[in-house]
């Protein structure tokens, strides 16, 4: 146990700062001056990082990629975009495409020449994602797609998707499932952007109608759908560990400014004895996520994947998220709702990754997606409890035989 | 960076575990608990130091292992995961690293190798009548007598101090608070036993009459006790969460392997999302203790910048994770978990005994605060 970072990892940490001191955009308009910082990320050599040389990428160790996304949270760079399509659907194909995919998709991905998009849930099939029902039907030379996707990120902005559809009506729920490349840029493909809680659209509704997918595009083989998808919701669940709770790091570096100014009764927030405890709370909470984020970095650099740890991970980081972010807005009161007219002192400068600059205000309301998405907290607890754990399946209808 | 086990700690866990599986049962622990004389093994005492446990942190040339706070804390999970009845931690942790750090070369020279080799118990007496963690609390006299000292008050909460042959104890000279060597058996001792829900740990009240000491028991200067106090209670702070630690683990593994047998509405009550869910949630909470523990176990060894800081948070989130835990573990069993006769309240309340000293949560929260504040 050396929780030091070698020397190595620590001249590579400066060369990163200094890179992103000399490069870094004071601030990112729309989505065209994104793709600029994008290229210029990738050019360096800081995108794309794990994927295999061979594919555009660097091949790098896990610590390096991590290093460079923790600089990047520590600046307040801006993020690079098409992170699904370097996250999950390039991987996806790295290790399940054929030969002729990997030449045709892979590079567009990293220098997001061509963007992605992951159409995976439903209307009807959230945290029961299997129960899918938009079906790909054999049409001899291709796949005619008909139905709904929904909550798809960046599907507004997205050239391609990953998706799963039902293949096979008569086959069991997760046998009957294939994924495949779609083109979103056809007639069959209408895509409408899905107002959130948040009042901006990082999510759109995708209405298929008789959409193509061409033959070559399904990825792997038929049925396979189900079990590839579980590979790729583990790499989301991988993630950017440290540079998560970076980020978390500098929001509470604000936050503790704002309890400076701030007064209840007379004197500082910051001198209250209760908000104090709060405050103490979080910062260890805070403090335990990172150590927990150097734990699951030990063991990507030795080449093992976490499995079901990364739900763990997971639960753990988004509902601390929820208690962190309540108890700004606690401290902040009414200041910590506006999302527009935001005196300085009380602006949180974060980069959401569609071109504008956040507020408390939207980051309080984000918090709540955490425990939806990729998962629910409800589902990883399942996925906890059966696989590690190795508890007892439940009761469900859809599974025949019942408990074992 | 490599935040895991080395091959050797592994294999120390591991052997530290097997011994005590073997050795410190729930039938021992029940024994020793209503043992009416010292309330822990001899024998099991006598193998611990000749498992080399007894010296581990101390060096090589005091009769020590040599090894550093991640190993004393891996051996400490195992004592909670037990519930170990007997002096280890007063003995190891409280006066071992305390004589380490602030004692002289003689009186190191005199008390360690004899702490190692199992021969003599310490302990620290560091609480009084106000519960005050913060050494500039002290209230205990040190007054100049002879050549050498008269110590007067009452320390409370001094755990194994029954059976120990050195106490330290924190007393005001007049210069400040200092550190001094006592014998619990000296005249103007009065030890009254303290009896709290947790029978595996053993406090006395320690009253100290005009009790007269040399002036060779004095540890570093008069005044000058305050770095070394806080340091230990930083350590005490990481090695008590270390316990806490094992104790929730034993009481996960428990609930775990009881919701996998317990049938009720014709279901395993592990297949309900109810317990489930629960049962993971304490899984993720002593995933993030162990976390905690060895990071700062870690920091205070190797001299971390943020080494007092992960003491604090580590103390912090144990404490409730501990609590947390342990009684979560009486609910997923239900009320067999609430019977004296099923083991589980043995390790819910030994996390409860320690929740509280060298400091609660609470306090180290503020400690905290203090750190990234700079505010008082």
């Amino acid at each position: 146990m050396d929780l030091n970072y070698t020397a190595e990892d620590v001249a590579f940490r400066k060369q990163v700062r200094t890179w992103l001191e000399q490069n870094m955009p004071r601030q990112i308009k729309d989505l065209a001056e994104r793709k600029v910082w994008h290229r210029k990320l990738y050019e360096a050599g800081y995108l794309g990082m794990g994927w295999p040389k061979e594919y555009g990428g660097q091949g790098a160790r896990p610590m390096e990629q991590a290093i460079v996304a923790d600089e990047m949270a520590r600046a307040g760079a801006p993020a690079p975009t098409n992170g699904l399509g370097v996250g999950i659907v390039g991987p996806t194909i790295v290790v399940h495409g054929t030969d002729a995919q990997k030449r045709r998709y892979l590079r567009k991905i990293l220098t997001a020449e061509e963007m992605w998009c992951q159409l995976y849930s439903e209307p009807n099939a959230g945290s029961d994602l299997a129960a899918l029902r938009t079906a790909a039907e054999d049409r001899g030379d291709h796949f005619q797609v008909n139905d709904q996707k929904i909550w798809t990120s960046g599907g507004a902005i997205a050239d391609w998707g990953l998706l799963l559809a039902r293949t096979d009506p008569a086959a069991a729920k997760h046998k009957g499932i294939s994924c495949f490349l779609i083109n979103m840029r056809q007639p069959g493909v209408d895509v409408r952007p899905l107002k959130q809680i948040t009042g901006s659209s990082e999510f759109c509704e995708v209405f298929m109608t008789n959409a193509r997918v061409e033959k070559e595009n399904l990825i792997g083989r038929l049925g396979e759908g189900w079990g590839i998808a579980q590979t790729t919701l583990g790499y989301e669940r991988g993630g950017r560990a440290l540079a998560r709770i970076t980020s978390y790091a500098v929001q509470y570096n604000h936050l503790m400014n704002a309890a400076r100014r701030l007064k209840r009764n007379g004197r500082p927030i910051l001198d209250d004895a209760v908000t104090r405890q709060k405050l103490g709370r979080i910062w260890a909470d805070l403090e335990v996520e990172r150590y927990g984020a150097l734990r699951v970095l030990t063991m990507l650099e030795r080449g093992e994947h976490p499995g079901a740890g990364g739900s763990l991970t997971k639960l753990s980081y988004s509902e601390f998220e929820k208690r962190f972010m309540e108890l700004a807005e606690e401290i902040l009161g009414p200041y910590g709702q506006l999302t527009d007219g935001v005196p300085a002192e009380y602006r949180l400068e974060v980069d959401t990754a569609v071109g504008d600059h956040g507020t408390w205000a939207y980051a309080f309301l984000w918090s709540r997606a955490g425990t939806i998405y990729a998962g629910s907290s409800e589902i990883q607890k399942n996925v906890i409890g059966e696989r590690i754990l190795g508890l007892p399946k439940e009761s469900r209808a859809d599974r025949v035989g019942g408990t074992r | 960076m490599n935040f895991s086990l080395s091959e050797d700690q592994t294999l120390l866990r591991n052997s530290v575990r097997a011994a005590l599986d073997e050795q410190c049962k729930p039938a021992h622990v029940r024994a020793m608990m209503e043992d009416g004389g010292s309330g822990y093994s001899e024998s099991l005492w006598a193998e611990m130091a000749k498992l080399g446990w007894l010296g581990l942190p101390f060096a090589e040339e005091q009769g020590g292992a040599g090894l550093g706070l991640v190993e004393l804390a891996l051996v400490l999970e195992e004592m909670g995961r037990a519930a170990y009845p007997g002096p280890y931690f007063a003995s190891v942790v409280l006066a071992g690293l305390g004589l380490q750090a602030g004692g002289s070369a003689a009186q190191q020279e005199k008390w360690l190798p004899a702490i190692a080799s199992g021969q003599a118990r310490g302990t620290a007496a560091l609480l009084e009548d106000s519960l005050d963690w913060d050494p500039a609390a002290t209230t205990t006299t040190a007054t100049k007598a002879g050549a050498g000292f008269r110590l007067d008050g009452v320390k409370r909460f001094v755990p194994w101090a029954h059976v120990a042959d050195v106490a330290l104890v924190p007393a005001r000279a007049p210069e400040g608070v200092s550190l001094f060597l006592v014998d619990p058996r000296a005249a103007g001792v009065t030890l009254t036993p303290m009896v709290g829900i947790d029978l595996t740990t053993r406090w006395s009240e320690m009253r100290l009459d005009s009790v007269a000491v040399p002036a060779d028991v004095l540890m570093g200067q008069a005044g000058g006790a305050g770095p070394v106090l806080e340091g230990l209670l930083r350590r005490a702070a990481v090695g008590a969460s270390a316990e806490m630690l094992g104790a929730a683990r034993r009481c996960l593994d428990m609930s775990v392997g009881y919701a996998k047998v317990r049938e009720q509405f014709g279901q395993l009550i592990g297949s309900f999302q109810a317990i489930r869910h629960r049962c993971a949630e304490m899984l993720l909470e002593v995933e993030k203790a162990h976390a905690a523990v060895y990071y700062a176990a870690w920091a205070l060894s190797a001299g971390a910048e943020d080494a007092t800081m992960a003491a604090s948070v580590c103390k912090s989130f144990v404490s409730e994770a501990a609590r947390q835990v342990c009684g979560d573990a009486i609910q997923v069993h239900g009320g067999i978990g609430f019977t004296w006769e099923y083991d589980l309240h043995l390790y819910f309340k030994r996390a409860k005994a320690l929740e509280p000293l060298y400091g609660d949560a609470a306090y180290h929260r503020e400690l905290l605060v203090r750190g990234l504040a700079g505010s008082a």
